[in-house]
Protein backbone atom coordinates (compact mmCIF):
# COMPACT_ATOMS: atom_id res chain seq x y z
CA UNK A 1 0.00 0.00 0.00
CA UNK A 2 3.26 2.38 0.19
CA UNK A 3 3.43 1.97 -3.34
CA UNK A 4 0.27 3.36 -3.53
CA UNK A 5 0.54 6.28 -1.43
CA UNK A 6 4.10 6.89 -3.90
CA UNK A 7 2.56 6.66 -7.19
CA UNK A 8 -0.49 9.33 -5.48
CA UNK A 9 1.85 11.65 -4.58
CA UNK A 10 3.28 11.90 -8.00
CA UNK A 11 -0.06 12.04 -9.20
CA UNK A 12 -1.32 14.42 -7.02
CA UNK A 13 1.79 16.83 -7.67
CA UNK A 14 0.88 16.38 -11.66
CA UNK A 15 -2.62 17.27 -11.26
CA UNK A 16 -1.26 20.64 -9.01
CA UNK A 17 1.03 21.80 -11.71
CA UNK A 18 -1.88 21.31 -14.65
CA UNK A 19 -3.83 23.73 -16.56
CA UNK A 20 -6.93 21.68 -15.69
CA UNK A 21 -5.80 21.49 -11.78
CA UNK A 22 -5.42 25.30 -11.41
CA UNK A 23 -8.67 25.85 -13.48
CA UNK A 24 -10.92 23.35 -11.84
CA UNK A 25 -9.23 25.09 -8.70
CA UNK A 26 -9.88 28.54 -9.49
CA UNK A 27 -13.89 28.03 -10.40
CA UNK A 28 -14.33 25.93 -7.61
CA UNK A 29 -12.94 28.62 -4.70
CA UNK A 30 -15.00 31.18 -6.89
CA UNK A 31 -18.17 29.52 -7.51
CA UNK A 32 -17.96 28.01 -3.65
CA UNK A 33 -17.77 31.81 -2.18
CA UNK A 34 -20.28 33.26 -4.28
CA UNK A 35 -22.41 30.63 -3.30
CA UNK A 36 -21.65 30.56 0.51
CA UNK A 37 -22.11 34.16 0.44
CA UNK A 38 -24.83 34.20 -1.22
CA UNK A 39 -26.95 31.32 1.37
CA UNK A 40 -25.24 33.14 3.95
CA UNK A 41 -26.93 36.88 2.98
CA UNK A 42 -30.40 35.04 2.14
CA UNK A 43 -30.09 33.79 5.44
CA UNK A 44 -29.73 36.77 7.08
CA UNK A 45 -32.35 38.94 5.22
CA UNK A 46 -35.25 36.13 5.82
CA UNK A 47 -34.03 35.82 9.77
CA UNK A 48 -34.43 39.69 9.54
CA UNK A 49 -38.03 39.55 8.40
CA UNK A 50 -38.82 36.71 10.11
CA UNK A 51 -37.65 38.74 13.59
CA UNK A 52 -40.44 41.29 12.02
CA UNK A 53 -42.87 38.83 12.22
CA UNK A 54 -43.16 38.40 8.31
CA UNK A 55 -42.97 34.78 8.39
CA UNK A 56 -44.24 33.23 10.98
CA UNK A 57 -42.80 29.34 9.40
CA UNK A 58 -38.92 30.02 9.26
CA UNK A 59 -38.95 29.95 13.09
CA UNK A 60 -37.67 26.33 12.89
CA UNK A 61 -35.25 26.86 9.94
CA UNK A 62 -31.74 26.64 11.39
CA UNK A 63 -29.06 28.58 10.54
CA UNK A 64 -27.06 25.45 9.86
CA UNK A 65 -29.50 23.88 7.79
CA UNK A 66 -30.78 26.98 5.20
CA UNK A 67 -27.20 27.82 4.55
CA UNK A 68 -25.24 24.28 4.87
CA UNK A 69 -27.85 21.92 2.91
CA UNK A 70 -28.28 24.27 0.26
CA UNK A 71 -24.34 24.77 -0.18
CA UNK A 72 -23.77 21.29 -0.24
CA UNK A 73 -26.46 20.32 -2.67
CA UNK A 74 -25.30 22.87 -5.11
CA UNK A 75 -21.51 21.94 -4.78
CA UNK A 76 -22.70 18.46 -5.10
CA UNK A 77 -24.62 19.10 -8.38
CA UNK A 78 -21.46 21.15 -10.08
CA UNK A 79 -19.23 18.48 -9.20
CA UNK A 80 -20.61 17.00 -12.78
CA UNK A 81 -18.32 19.65 -14.35
CA UNK A 82 -15.20 19.42 -12.05
CA UNK A 83 -15.03 15.49 -11.79
CA UNK A 84 -14.48 14.86 -15.94
CA UNK A 85 -11.88 17.46 -15.86
CA UNK A 86 -9.62 15.96 -12.72
CA UNK A 87 -9.51 12.10 -13.69
CA UNK A 88 -9.31 12.28 -17.58
CA UNK A 89 -5.68 12.94 -16.84
CA UNK A 90 -5.41 9.81 -14.88
CA UNK A 91 -4.81 7.60 -17.74
CA UNK A 92 -5.35 8.79 -20.67
CA UNK A 93 -2.26 11.62 -19.60
CA UNK A 94 -0.14 8.80 -19.07
CA UNK A 95 -1.15 7.18 -22.20
CA UNK A 96 -0.79 10.04 -24.30
CA UNK A 97 3.02 11.07 -22.66
CA UNK A 98 3.30 6.73 -23.30
CA UNK A 99 4.38 6.28 -19.78
CA UNK A 100 2.06 3.59 -18.94
CA UNK A 101 5.01 0.74 -20.35
CA UNK A 102 7.36 2.05 -17.44
CA UNK A 103 4.60 2.13 -14.69
CA UNK A 104 3.54 -1.23 -15.67
CA UNK A 105 6.85 -2.77 -15.52
CA UNK A 106 7.74 -1.11 -11.56
CA UNK A 107 7.27 -3.47 -8.55
CA UNK A 108 3.70 -2.07 -8.78
CA UNK A 109 0.53 -4.02 -8.30
CA UNK A 110 -1.84 -3.33 -10.82
CA UNK A 111 -4.55 -2.54 -7.53
CA UNK A 112 -1.82 -0.24 -6.30
CA UNK A 113 -1.77 1.60 -9.10
CA UNK A 114 -6.14 2.12 -9.19
CA UNK A 115 -5.91 3.01 -5.68
CA UNK A 116 -2.83 5.23 -6.20
CA UNK A 117 -4.67 6.96 -9.30
CA UNK A 118 -7.91 7.45 -6.84
CA UNK A 119 -6.50 8.41 -3.82
CA UNK A 120 -4.40 11.31 -6.02
CA UNK A 121 -7.81 11.79 -7.43
CA UNK A 122 -9.79 12.08 -3.50
CA UNK A 123 -6.44 14.49 -2.34
CA UNK A 124 -7.38 16.89 -4.55
CA UNK A 125 -11.17 16.94 -4.19
CA UNK A 126 -9.81 17.64 -0.09
CA UNK A 127 -7.07 20.20 -1.17
CA UNK A 128 -10.29 21.90 -2.86
CA UNK A 129 -12.54 21.72 0.04
CA UNK A 130 -9.84 22.96 2.47
CA UNK A 131 -10.37 26.69 1.95
CA UNK A 132 -14.03 26.24 2.54
CA UNK A 133 -13.49 24.95 6.29
CA UNK A 134 -12.68 28.83 6.54
CA UNK A 135 -15.98 30.39 5.32
CA UNK A 136 -17.61 28.04 8.39
CA UNK A 137 -14.93 29.36 10.87
CA UNK A 138 -15.69 32.67 9.61
CA UNK A 139 -19.67 32.21 10.03
CA UNK A 140 -19.00 30.29 13.72
CA UNK A 141 -17.00 33.35 14.40
CA UNK A 142 -19.62 35.94 13.56
CA UNK A 143 -21.74 34.96 16.07
CA UNK A 144 -23.75 31.83 13.69
CA UNK A 145 -25.32 28.89 15.98
CA UNK A 146 -23.88 26.66 14.20
CA UNK A 147 -24.52 22.29 14.49
CA UNK A 148 -21.79 21.12 13.94
CA UNK A 149 -22.97 17.42 13.62
CA UNK A 150 -24.47 18.31 10.17
CA UNK A 151 -21.52 20.18 8.89
CA UNK A 152 -19.75 17.17 9.46
CA UNK A 153 -22.21 14.88 7.85
CA UNK A 154 -22.36 17.14 4.76
CA UNK A 155 -18.92 16.96 4.16
CA UNK A 156 -18.45 13.46 4.42
CA UNK A 157 -21.49 12.94 2.07
CA UNK A 158 -19.83 15.10 -0.50
CA UNK A 159 -16.58 12.94 -0.42
CA UNK A 160 -18.70 10.22 -0.67
CA UNK A 161 -20.47 11.80 -3.65
CA UNK A 162 -16.81 12.83 -5.01
CA UNK A 163 -15.29 9.56 -5.00
CA UNK A 164 -18.31 7.26 -6.44
CA UNK A 165 -18.12 10.03 -9.87
CA UNK A 166 -13.96 10.44 -9.71
CA UNK A 167 -14.13 6.20 -9.62
CA UNK A 168 -16.53 6.72 -12.55
CA UNK A 169 -14.17 9.33 -14.01
CA UNK A 170 -11.47 6.83 -13.40
CA UNK A 171 -12.77 3.88 -15.23
CA UNK A 172 -13.14 6.00 -18.20
CA UNK A 173 -10.04 7.57 -18.40
CA UNK A 174 -8.54 3.32 -18.19
CA UNK A 175 -10.22 3.29 -21.32
CA UNK A 176 -10.21 6.33 -23.69
CA UNK A 177 -7.44 7.54 -25.82
CA UNK A 178 -7.40 10.78 -25.01
CA UNK A 179 -8.04 13.25 -22.39
CA UNK A 180 -10.82 15.08 -24.28
CA UNK A 181 -13.07 11.70 -25.28
CA UNK A 182 -12.24 11.12 -21.54
CA UNK A 183 -13.37 14.26 -19.93
CA UNK A 184 -16.75 14.15 -22.33
CA UNK A 185 -17.69 10.90 -21.92
CA UNK A 186 -16.97 11.29 -18.14
CA UNK A 187 -19.71 14.34 -18.42
CA UNK A 188 -22.06 12.59 -20.24
CA UNK A 189 -22.58 9.53 -17.98
CA UNK A 190 -22.42 12.03 -14.59
CA UNK A 191 -25.06 14.00 -16.51
CA UNK A 192 -26.97 11.02 -17.14
CA UNK A 193 -27.18 10.30 -12.98
CA UNK A 194 -28.18 13.65 -12.76
CA UNK A 195 -31.11 13.31 -14.56
CA UNK A 196 -32.24 10.44 -12.81
CA UNK A 197 -32.50 12.70 -9.74
CA UNK A 198 -35.53 14.98 -11.97
CA UNK A 199 -36.46 11.51 -13.50
CA UNK A 200 -37.53 10.65 -9.96
CA UNK A 201 -38.90 13.37 -9.60
CA UNK A 202 -41.64 13.72 -12.69
CA UNK A 203 -42.66 10.01 -12.22
CA UNK A 204 -44.72 8.67 -9.55
CA UNK A 205 -45.43 4.75 -7.95
CA UNK A 206 -42.26 2.02 -8.13
CA UNK A 207 -40.61 4.01 -11.14
CA UNK A 208 -40.11 7.22 -9.14
CA UNK A 209 -39.00 4.75 -5.91
CA UNK A 210 -36.80 3.21 -8.87
CA UNK A 211 -34.94 6.32 -9.81
CA UNK A 212 -34.30 7.96 -7.15
CA UNK A 213 -32.78 4.76 -5.58
CA UNK A 214 -30.05 4.77 -8.59
CA UNK A 215 -29.86 8.68 -8.18
CA UNK A 216 -26.73 9.38 -6.61
CA UNK A 217 -27.64 13.03 -6.18
CA UNK A 218 -31.39 11.58 -4.38
CA UNK A 219 -28.83 9.75 -1.58
CA UNK A 220 -26.22 12.61 -1.65
CA UNK A 221 -29.51 14.95 -1.14
CA UNK A 222 -29.56 13.07 2.95
CA UNK A 223 -26.31 13.55 3.75
CA UNK A 224 -27.02 17.29 3.06
CA UNK A 225 -30.10 17.64 5.53
CA UNK A 226 -27.63 15.82 8.53
CA UNK A 227 -28.76 12.57 8.33
CA UNK A 228 -26.30 9.46 8.25
CA UNK A 229 -28.26 6.62 6.94
CA UNK A 230 -26.15 3.24 6.38
CA UNK A 231 -28.43 2.57 2.81
CA UNK A 232 -27.02 5.60 1.60
CA UNK A 233 -23.66 5.25 2.30
CA UNK A 234 -23.81 1.41 1.38
CA UNK A 235 -25.08 3.19 -1.96
CA UNK A 236 -21.97 5.02 -2.51
CA UNK A 237 -19.30 2.58 -1.09
CA UNK A 238 -21.05 0.34 -3.73
CA UNK A 239 -20.33 2.59 -6.80
CA UNK A 240 -17.33 3.67 -5.99
CA UNK A 241 -15.80 0.20 -5.48
CA UNK A 242 -17.62 -1.19 -8.66
CA UNK A 243 -16.17 1.52 -10.67
CA UNK A 244 -12.55 0.84 -8.77
CA UNK A 245 -12.69 -2.92 -10.09
CA UNK A 246 -13.78 -2.03 -13.44
CA UNK A 247 -10.61 -0.10 -13.72
CA UNK A 248 -8.82 -2.80 -12.27
CA UNK A 249 -10.28 -5.31 -14.67
CA UNK A 250 -9.50 -2.34 -17.87
CA UNK A 251 -6.01 -2.47 -16.95
CA UNK A 252 -5.54 -5.97 -16.61
CA UNK A 253 -5.83 -6.52 -20.00
CA UNK A 254 -3.28 -4.05 -21.42
CA UNK A 255 -2.80 -5.34 -24.78
CA UNK A 256 -2.66 -1.75 -26.09
CA UNK A 257 0.82 -0.22 -27.92
CA UNK A 258 3.57 2.02 -26.63
CA UNK B 1 48.07 -27.56 5.47
CA UNK B 2 48.77 -29.17 2.06
CA UNK B 3 47.95 -27.57 -0.96
CA UNK B 4 45.17 -28.90 -2.56
CA UNK B 5 45.94 -31.63 -5.18
CA UNK B 6 44.92 -29.53 -8.71
CA UNK B 7 43.53 -33.17 -9.76
CA UNK B 8 40.91 -32.56 -7.48
CA UNK B 9 39.88 -29.18 -7.91
CA UNK B 10 36.57 -29.20 -8.53
CA UNK B 11 35.14 -27.23 -12.21
CA UNK B 12 34.74 -23.42 -11.61
CA UNK B 13 30.90 -22.77 -10.27
CA UNK B 14 28.21 -22.54 -12.86
CA UNK B 15 26.82 -18.55 -12.55
CA UNK B 16 23.47 -18.72 -11.46
CA UNK B 17 20.18 -18.52 -14.19
CA UNK B 18 18.95 -15.51 -13.68
CA UNK B 19 16.07 -15.42 -16.22
CA UNK B 20 14.45 -18.54 -17.68
CA UNK B 21 12.09 -18.33 -20.74
CA UNK B 22 10.29 -21.17 -21.54
CA UNK B 23 8.47 -22.22 -24.49
CA UNK B 24 6.95 -18.44 -24.78
CA UNK B 25 4.43 -17.46 -27.56
CA UNK B 26 2.34 -14.38 -27.77
CA UNK B 27 -0.69 -13.22 -30.43
CA UNK B 28 -2.33 -10.11 -30.96
CA UNK B 29 -5.90 -11.45 -32.28
CA UNK B 30 -4.40 -13.09 -35.60
CA UNK B 31 -1.23 -11.48 -35.17
CA UNK B 32 1.13 -14.21 -34.26
CA UNK B 33 4.08 -11.37 -32.24
CA UNK B 34 6.33 -14.56 -30.85
CA UNK B 35 6.52 -18.07 -31.20
CA UNK B 36 7.86 -20.53 -29.02
CA UNK B 37 10.86 -18.72 -27.93
CA UNK B 38 13.38 -20.01 -25.34
CA UNK B 39 16.67 -19.10 -23.55
CA UNK B 40 18.08 -19.03 -20.24
CA UNK B 41 20.64 -16.31 -19.11
CA UNK B 42 23.15 -16.70 -16.68
CA UNK B 43 24.22 -13.83 -13.80
CA UNK B 44 26.68 -11.44 -15.54
CA UNK B 45 25.95 -12.60 -19.34
CA UNK B 46 25.09 -10.18 -22.25
CA UNK B 47 22.41 -11.25 -24.50
CA UNK B 48 21.37 -9.54 -27.63
CA UNK B 49 18.07 -9.71 -29.34
CA UNK B 50 18.98 -9.45 -32.71
CA UNK B 51 16.56 -8.73 -35.39
CA UNK B 52 15.07 -6.93 -37.92
CA UNK B 53 11.60 -4.28 -37.29
CA UNK B 54 8.89 -6.42 -36.61
CA UNK B 55 10.76 -9.53 -35.91
CA UNK B 56 9.50 -10.28 -31.95
CA UNK B 57 12.16 -8.24 -29.93
CA UNK B 58 10.07 -5.60 -28.17
CA UNK B 59 6.92 -8.34 -27.57
CA UNK B 60 9.87 -10.70 -26.56
CA UNK B 61 10.77 -7.86 -23.52
CA UNK B 62 7.55 -6.57 -22.80
CA UNK B 63 6.87 -9.89 -21.68
CA UNK B 64 9.79 -10.25 -19.40
CA UNK B 65 9.38 -6.99 -17.60
CA UNK B 66 6.12 -8.13 -16.54
CA UNK B 67 4.01 -5.60 -19.14
CA UNK B 68 2.23 -8.37 -20.30
CA UNK B 69 1.76 -11.86 -20.02
CA UNK B 70 2.34 -14.14 -22.56
CA UNK B 71 -0.13 -15.94 -24.25
CA UNK B 72 1.40 -19.46 -23.68
CA UNK B 73 4.43 -20.24 -21.75
CA UNK B 74 6.47 -19.40 -18.17
CA UNK B 75 8.92 -17.05 -17.26
CA UNK B 76 11.50 -16.83 -14.13
CA UNK B 77 13.47 -14.28 -12.82
CA UNK B 78 15.77 -16.15 -10.63
CA UNK B 79 13.45 -18.06 -8.61
CA UNK B 80 10.42 -16.50 -8.94
CA UNK B 81 8.14 -17.38 -11.77
CA UNK B 82 7.24 -13.67 -13.26
CA UNK B 83 3.65 -13.73 -13.70
CA UNK B 84 2.52 -15.51 -10.63
CA UNK B 85 4.60 -13.05 -8.18
CA UNK B 86 5.10 -10.08 -10.80
CA UNK B 87 5.48 -7.91 -7.54
CA UNK B 88 8.24 -9.50 -6.44
CA UNK B 89 9.75 -10.71 -9.91
CA UNK B 90 9.67 -7.00 -10.88
CA UNK B 91 12.12 -5.88 -8.18
CA UNK B 92 14.92 -7.75 -10.09
CA UNK B 93 14.55 -6.23 -13.48
CA UNK B 94 15.55 -2.38 -14.64
CA UNK B 95 13.86 -1.78 -18.03
CA UNK B 96 14.49 1.00 -20.56
CA UNK B 97 11.73 0.64 -23.32
CA UNK B 98 12.45 1.34 -27.16
CA UNK B 99 10.34 4.66 -27.29
CA UNK B 100 12.17 5.40 -23.87
CA UNK B 101 8.90 8.10 -23.06
CA UNK B 102 9.24 9.36 -19.34
CA UNK B 103 7.20 11.83 -17.51
CA UNK B 104 7.70 15.11 -19.45
CA UNK B 105 6.28 17.64 -16.77
CA UNK B 106 8.52 16.18 -14.36
CA UNK B 107 12.02 17.54 -13.13
CA UNK B 108 14.89 15.16 -13.75
CA UNK B 109 15.16 14.85 -10.02
CA UNK B 110 12.05 14.39 -9.04
CA UNK B 111 11.34 11.89 -11.59
CA UNK B 112 14.41 9.36 -10.12
CA UNK B 113 12.90 10.09 -6.81
CA UNK B 114 9.52 8.71 -7.52
CA UNK B 115 11.09 5.72 -9.12
CA UNK B 116 13.62 5.25 -6.40
CA UNK B 117 10.57 5.33 -4.04
CA UNK B 118 8.46 3.01 -6.15
CA UNK B 119 11.67 1.01 -6.09
CA UNK B 120 11.92 0.86 -2.33
CA UNK B 121 15.22 2.72 -1.76
CA UNK B 122 15.73 3.27 1.70
CA UNK B 123 14.94 6.79 2.81
CA UNK B 124 17.98 7.60 4.04
CA UNK B 125 19.96 6.24 1.23
CA UNK B 126 18.00 7.56 -1.57
CA UNK B 127 19.64 10.98 -2.33
CA UNK B 128 22.92 9.39 -3.01
CA UNK B 129 21.13 6.54 -4.62
CA UNK B 130 19.82 8.80 -6.99
CA UNK B 131 23.03 11.07 -7.64
CA UNK B 132 25.64 7.61 -7.93
CA UNK B 133 23.28 7.10 -10.73
CA UNK B 134 22.79 10.88 -11.95
CA UNK B 135 26.34 10.86 -12.19
CA UNK B 136 27.05 7.24 -14.23
CA UNK B 137 24.82 8.10 -16.82
CA UNK B 138 26.31 11.41 -17.45
CA UNK B 139 22.82 13.54 -16.57
CA UNK B 140 23.88 15.25 -13.37
CA UNK B 141 24.23 18.33 -15.37
CA UNK B 142 20.43 18.60 -16.25
CA UNK B 143 18.93 17.44 -12.59
CA UNK B 144 16.78 20.12 -12.09
CA UNK B 145 15.44 20.80 -15.57
CA UNK B 146 12.44 19.49 -17.01
CA UNK B 147 12.51 16.39 -18.78
CA UNK B 148 10.11 17.12 -21.81
CA UNK B 149 12.36 20.03 -22.49
CA UNK B 150 15.62 17.51 -22.51
CA UNK B 151 17.48 16.44 -26.34
CA UNK B 152 16.75 12.86 -27.34
CA UNK B 153 19.78 12.10 -25.98
CA UNK B 154 19.72 13.14 -22.62
CA UNK B 155 16.27 11.60 -21.80
CA UNK B 156 18.09 7.75 -23.17
CA UNK B 157 20.21 8.28 -20.34
CA UNK B 158 17.55 9.43 -17.79
CA UNK B 159 16.04 6.27 -19.42
CA UNK B 160 18.82 4.03 -18.20
CA UNK B 161 19.12 5.93 -15.22
CA UNK B 162 15.49 5.07 -13.96
CA UNK B 163 16.80 1.24 -15.13
CA UNK B 164 19.57 1.29 -12.72
CA UNK B 165 17.87 2.64 -9.41
CA UNK B 166 17.40 0.14 -7.14
CA UNK B 167 20.37 -1.79 -8.61
CA UNK B 168 18.52 -5.02 -10.01
CA UNK B 169 20.38 -7.50 -10.83
CA UNK B 170 18.69 -8.01 -14.45
CA UNK B 171 19.16 -4.93 -17.22
CA UNK B 172 16.48 -5.36 -20.21
CA UNK B 173 17.50 -2.65 -22.36
CA UNK B 174 15.40 -2.23 -25.86
CA UNK B 175 17.06 -0.77 -28.77
CA UNK B 176 19.55 1.61 -26.15
CA UNK B 177 21.10 3.33 -29.32
CA UNK B 178 17.90 3.89 -31.39
CA UNK B 179 17.52 7.67 -32.92
CA UNK B 180 20.64 9.21 -30.98
CA UNK B 181 23.68 10.64 -33.43
CA UNK B 182 26.63 8.82 -34.03
CA UNK B 183 28.35 10.63 -30.75
CA UNK B 184 26.08 9.86 -28.59
CA UNK B 185 25.89 6.03 -30.05
CA UNK B 186 29.50 5.92 -28.88
CA UNK B 187 28.84 6.98 -25.82
CA UNK B 188 25.84 5.02 -24.98
CA UNK B 189 27.69 2.06 -25.96
CA UNK B 190 30.38 2.18 -23.81
CA UNK B 191 28.33 3.06 -20.57
CA UNK B 192 26.37 -0.39 -21.81
CA UNK B 193 30.08 -2.12 -21.97
CA UNK B 194 31.13 -1.29 -18.64
CA UNK B 195 27.20 -2.34 -17.00
CA UNK B 196 27.16 -5.84 -18.69
CA UNK B 197 30.53 -6.37 -16.92
CA UNK B 198 29.04 -6.39 -13.18
CA UNK B 199 25.59 -6.74 -14.43
CA UNK B 200 22.94 -9.66 -16.41
CA UNK B 201 21.98 -7.72 -19.59
CA UNK B 202 19.43 -8.22 -22.16
CA UNK B 203 19.65 -5.91 -24.66
CA UNK B 204 17.92 -5.46 -28.35
CA UNK B 205 19.06 -3.70 -31.87
CA UNK B 206 18.84 -4.26 -35.38
CA UNK B 207 22.18 -3.36 -35.53
CA UNK B 208 24.86 -6.24 -36.18
CA UNK B 209 27.78 -4.71 -35.08
CA UNK B 210 26.35 -3.49 -32.05
CA UNK B 211 25.95 -6.93 -31.10
CA UNK B 212 29.41 -8.38 -31.06
CA UNK B 213 30.71 -4.92 -29.79
CA UNK B 214 28.64 -5.33 -26.39
CA UNK B 215 26.92 -8.83 -26.57
CA UNK B 216 28.39 -12.65 -24.86
CA UNK B 217 25.77 -14.40 -26.91
CA UNK B 218 23.07 -13.66 -29.43
CA UNK B 219 19.49 -14.50 -30.50
CA UNK B 220 18.97 -13.92 -33.63
CA UNK B 221 14.84 -13.63 -34.24
CA UNK B 222 12.83 -13.32 -37.45
CA UNK B 223 9.23 -12.53 -37.69
CA UNK B 224 8.93 -14.02 -34.11
CA UNK B 225 11.33 -17.06 -33.93
CA UNK B 226 14.38 -17.84 -32.88
CA UNK B 227 16.07 -18.22 -35.93
CA UNK B 228 20.04 -18.88 -34.35
CA UNK B 229 21.63 -18.51 -31.39
CA UNK B 230 25.10 -18.81 -30.02
CA UNK B 231 27.84 -16.86 -27.61
CA UNK B 232 29.66 -14.28 -30.80
CA UNK B 233 32.72 -16.46 -31.14
CA UNK B 234 30.22 -19.45 -32.36
CA UNK B 235 28.83 -17.22 -34.69
CA UNK B 236 31.63 -15.57 -35.83
CA UNK B 237 33.18 -19.20 -36.44
CA UNK B 238 30.44 -19.92 -38.28
CA UNK B 239 30.51 -16.98 -40.23
CA UNK B 240 33.90 -17.51 -41.50
CA UNK B 241 33.04 -20.77 -43.28
CA UNK B 242 30.18 -19.37 -44.49
CA UNK B 243 31.07 -17.78 -48.57
CA UNK B 244 29.43 -17.21 -51.43
CA UNK B 245 30.18 -18.30 -54.82
CA UNK B 246 29.45 -16.45 -58.10
CA UNK B 247 28.54 -18.14 -61.67
CA UNK B 248 27.93 -16.53 -65.17
CA UNK B 249 26.77 -18.61 -67.63
CA UNK B 250 26.41 -17.59 -71.43
CA UNK B 251 22.95 -19.44 -71.94
CA UNK B 252 20.15 -16.91 -70.71
CA UNK B 253 17.29 -19.41 -72.70
CA UNK B 254 18.59 -22.38 -70.14
CA UNK B 255 18.43 -20.02 -66.97
CA UNK B 256 15.59 -22.53 -65.32
CA UNK B 257 17.43 -25.38 -66.07
CA UNK B 258 20.89 -24.10 -64.48
CA UNK B 259 18.62 -23.50 -61.29
CA UNK B 260 17.45 -26.62 -61.24
CA UNK B 261 21.68 -28.15 -61.21
CA UNK B 262 22.54 -25.37 -58.89
CA UNK B 263 19.40 -26.28 -56.29
CA UNK B 264 20.12 -29.86 -56.63
CA UNK B 265 23.76 -29.86 -54.67
CA UNK B 266 23.25 -30.03 -51.14
CA UNK B 267 25.16 -27.21 -49.37
CA UNK B 268 24.24 -24.24 -51.45
CA UNK B 269 21.23 -22.42 -48.92
CA UNK B 270 20.14 -19.32 -50.73
CA UNK B 271 20.60 -18.89 -54.75
CA UNK B 272 19.52 -15.21 -56.02
CA UNK B 273 19.77 -14.54 -59.84
CA UNK B 274 21.69 -11.18 -59.34
CA UNK B 275 22.16 -9.89 -63.60
CA UNK B 276 20.46 -10.70 -66.94
CA UNK B 277 22.62 -8.78 -69.56
CA UNK B 278 22.50 -9.65 -73.44
CA UNK B 279 22.84 -13.27 -73.62
CA UNK B 280 24.16 -13.74 -69.81
CA UNK B 281 22.85 -14.62 -66.86
CA UNK B 282 24.75 -14.36 -63.35
CA UNK B 283 23.77 -16.43 -59.97
CA UNK B 284 24.83 -15.89 -56.61
CA UNK B 285 24.87 -18.44 -54.18
CA UNK B 286 25.42 -18.60 -50.10
CA UNK B 287 27.42 -21.80 -48.80
CA UNK B 288 27.44 -22.35 -45.34
CA UNK B 289 30.07 -25.27 -45.17
CA UNK B 290 33.27 -24.88 -45.24
CA UNK B 291 33.67 -27.25 -48.44
CA UNK B 292 34.73 -25.63 -52.01
CA UNK B 293 31.41 -26.52 -53.96
CA UNK B 294 33.34 -25.10 -57.06
CA UNK B 295 34.52 -28.09 -58.60
CA UNK B 296 31.35 -29.71 -58.40
CA UNK B 297 29.28 -26.81 -60.04
CA UNK B 298 31.30 -26.75 -63.26
CA UNK B 299 31.82 -30.25 -63.57
CA UNK B 300 27.81 -30.39 -63.62
CA UNK B 301 27.60 -27.62 -65.75
CA UNK B 302 29.87 -29.17 -68.55
CA UNK B 303 28.08 -32.35 -68.06
CA UNK B 304 24.92 -30.86 -69.68
CA UNK B 305 26.78 -28.70 -71.37
CA UNK B 306 25.89 -25.25 -70.37
CA UNK B 307 28.34 -22.39 -71.09
CA UNK B 308 30.08 -21.72 -67.83
CA UNK B 309 32.14 -18.49 -68.53
CA UNK B 310 33.06 -17.69 -64.59
CA UNK B 311 33.28 -19.36 -61.85
CA UNK B 312 34.76 -17.56 -58.36
CA UNK B 313 34.30 -17.48 -54.63
CA UNK B 314 34.02 -14.60 -51.99
CA UNK B 315 33.91 -13.96 -48.57
CA UNK B 316 30.32 -13.13 -46.56
CA UNK B 317 30.47 -9.78 -44.95
CA UNK B 318 28.98 -9.69 -41.08
CA UNK B 319 25.92 -7.96 -42.63
CA UNK B 320 25.17 -10.36 -45.94
CA UNK B 321 25.17 -13.43 -43.41
CA UNK B 322 22.07 -11.78 -41.38
CA UNK B 323 20.48 -11.21 -43.83
CA UNK B 324 20.80 -14.30 -44.94
CA UNK B 325 19.21 -15.64 -41.79
CA UNK B 326 16.85 -13.12 -41.48
CA UNK B 327 15.78 -13.85 -45.31
CA UNK B 328 16.42 -17.86 -45.27
CA UNK B 329 14.12 -18.37 -42.01
CA UNK B 330 13.23 -21.80 -42.64
CA UNK B 331 16.97 -22.39 -42.05
CA UNK B 332 16.98 -22.33 -38.24
CA UNK B 333 19.70 -23.70 -36.63
CA UNK B 334 22.70 -22.86 -34.23
CA UNK B 335 26.29 -21.79 -35.28
N1 LIG C 1 -0.02 -4.27 -29.28
C1 LIG C 1 0.08 -4.89 -30.47
N2 LIG C 1 -1.02 -5.20 -31.16
C2 LIG C 1 -0.95 -5.86 -32.34
N3 LIG C 1 0.19 -6.26 -32.93
C3 LIG C 1 1.34 -5.98 -32.29
C4 LIG C 1 1.35 -5.29 -31.03
N4 LIG C 1 2.64 -5.17 -30.63
C5 LIG C 1 3.39 -5.75 -31.59
N5 LIG C 1 2.62 -6.24 -32.59
C6 LIG C 1 3.10 -6.96 -33.79
O1 LIG C 1 3.99 -7.97 -33.36
C7 LIG C 1 5.11 -8.06 -34.23
C8 LIG C 1 6.39 -7.87 -33.46
O2 LIG C 1 6.53 -6.54 -33.06
P1 LIG C 1 7.69 -6.00 -32.12
O3 LIG C 1 7.80 -6.91 -30.96
O4 LIG C 1 7.42 -4.58 -31.85
O5 LIG C 1 8.98 -6.15 -33.04
P2 LIG C 1 10.42 -5.47 -32.95
O6 LIG C 1 10.56 -4.85 -31.60
O7 LIG C 1 11.38 -6.59 -33.17
O8 LIG C 1 10.51 -4.46 -34.03
C9 LIG C 1 4.89 -7.03 -35.32
O9 LIG C 1 4.32 -7.69 -36.43
C10 LIG C 1 3.91 -6.06 -34.70
O10 LIG C 1 3.11 -5.47 -35.67
MG1 LIG D 1 11.04 -2.99 -31.14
Amino acid sequence: MKNALVLARKDFESYVHSWAGVLVSVFFLLIAGIFFSFFVLGYAKISLEAAKGAYETVQGLGLTRFVFSSFFLNMGSLLIFWVPLLSMRAFAEERKQETLELLFTYPLSDFEIVWGKFLALLGFLKMLLLPTLVYVLILSKLGGDLDWGPVAIGYAGFLLLGSAYLSLGLFISSLADSQIVSAIVTFGCLLIFWILDWVAGVTDGFWAHFFSALSPLDHFREFTFGVLDLSHIAYFVFFHFYFLFLTLRSIETRHWKG
Amino acid sequence: MASPDPKFEVAPPVAPVMVRVEDISKNFGNVRAIEHVSFEIRQGEVLGFLGPNGAGKTTAMRILTGFFPPTQGRVWIGEIELFKKPKEAKRHIGYMPESVSLYGDMKVLEFLGFVARIKNVPRGKRAAHIEEKLQRCGVGEVKNRLIGQLSKGYRQRIGLAQALIGDPGVLILDEPTNGLDPKQIVEVRSLIRELGKERTLILSTHILPEVSMVCDRVLIMNRGSVVASGTTEELEAGLKKAHEIFVVMGDRCRKEEALDILRSISGIDRITVTEEKNDQVSFSMVISRNEDLRPVISRLFVERKLPLLEIRSGRLSLEEIFMKIVLDEKSGRDF
